[in-house]
């Protein structure tokens, strides 16, 4: 450092004639310190932003992951007590039950593969998803109440004195929609929608209480 | 003459201050952009599966209590208040919240409300090994 300072004070032909070598010599070290300090700079940038971010993320991902689970979670749970319910009470289980409990988990493996993915590429914000999804020809599917929609698509799945209390009200904030495959081709492609509708037709056929529709309707609503 | 050093002194440190600087704003950027996917990503697999889980005994838990309402015996009675007190926790339970402090707590009463749930119903084993292998890792974390 001290030799470019030197080197700064001279002026007149001295310089060019004698010194020049020297110069450029410490010109290019100068240069390479100053490309250092800028990488130093960047590095301890990179540190400190990604600490300051990384909680912030965490939370945001955190409730749309959680929205994006609660239909389907509990229509699995509904479904496995009825299979429960079957064992107990009769000779046998039928197929549907277990077909049905089956496609349940398949669509919770895809939509958590979907969440993976649209999460894996840097999307500024959230409504891009959508929009890419929908330019790909892919269907949406909204899962879990107020899915993006909020409450005002009219189903009062919000209302805490409802016996189908979706818990607590949730943030209006637009949740991903991930979407999930619907070609009739590939195994996962089952919406929620052909899921619920699927569990209310077996709980009609095995005549059990009538609230579970009323239930699962309720859940079916959230989704539209 | 000591004036004019200390100026220079000054250049470099400025030069220095400044190109340190250019890189950590660009890095900070950069660093706030990755931060903000990777915190993502691990939020929404981690709300993802603690949401499915509560929502899988929320749904199991109604079920059951539609099934047993009607049941006048003391074993339905029993079934329904251990059904009634999962649901209630659950129902409390700000399980979408991430910053809730007593995540891990409550998450732990409603597990062992719902095993208690399940030996009162007699769930046979083979559902029980189901639910905790089945879909995404189940119920055992």
């Amino acid at each position: 450092m001290m030799s470019w300072v030197k080197s700064v004070q001279y002026s007149g032909e001295d310089v060019f004639d004698e010194d020049a070598d020297d110069i450029n010599l410490q010109d290019k070290e100068w240069k390479y310190n100053m490309k250092k300090r800028v990488r130093d700079g960047y590095v301890d940038g990179i540190d400190h932003g990604k600490e300051a971010s990384l909680q912030l993320g965490f939370n945001m991902g955190y409730r749309e992951g959680a929205a994006s689970t609660i239909a389907i979670g509990r229509l699995k749970g509904i479904i496995s007590a009825i299979q429960c319910w079957c064992q107990l009470q009769r000779p046998d289980t039928p197929t549907s039950v277990t077909d049905l409990l089956q496609q349940v988990v398949k669509h919770e493996d895809s939509l958590m593969e979907a969440m993976r993915t649209a999460l894996e590429n840097p999307i500024p914000s959230v409504s891009d998803v959508s929009e890419n999804m929908e330019d790909l020809g892919v269907g949406e599917v909204e899962s879990g109440c107020c899915g993006g929609g909020g409450c005002s698509k009219g189903s009062d799945c919000c209302r805490k004195d409802s016996d189908m209390d979706l818990g607590p009200i949730l943030p209006q904030k637009p949740s991903l929609s991930f979407a999930l495959p619907t070609d009739p081709f590939t195994i996962t492609g089952e919406s929620l929608e052909q899921l619920l509708q699927c569990c209310m037709d077996i709980v009609s056929e095995l005549g059990l209480p009538q609230e579970l529709i009323w239930h699962l309707q309720k859940l079916k609503s959230a989704t539209e | 003459m000591a004036h004019k050093s200390e100026d220079l002194f000054d250049c470099i440190l400025m030069a220095d201050d400044r190109f340190h600087g250019e890189g950590y704003r660009e890095g900070f950027d950069e660093g706030t952009r990755q931060g903000m996917i990777d915190g993502r990503k691990h939020g929404a697999s981690h709300g993802a599966k603690l949401s499915m889980e509560v929502s899988f005994y929320y749904g199991f838990g109604i079920t059951w209590k539609c099934l047993l309402q009607n049941n006048t015996d003391v074993k339905s009675r029993k079934r329904l208040k251990a059904l009634e007190s999962l649901l209630g926790l659950i129902q409390k339970f700000p399980h979408e919240e991430p910053h809730y402090e007593n995540l891990q707590e409550d998450m732990e009463k409603v597990r062992a409300k719902f095993r208690q749930v399940c030996s009162l119903l007699n769930v046979p084993t083979d559902f029980s090994d189901y639910v905790k292998t089945g879909g995404s890792g189940g119920i055992s974390f």
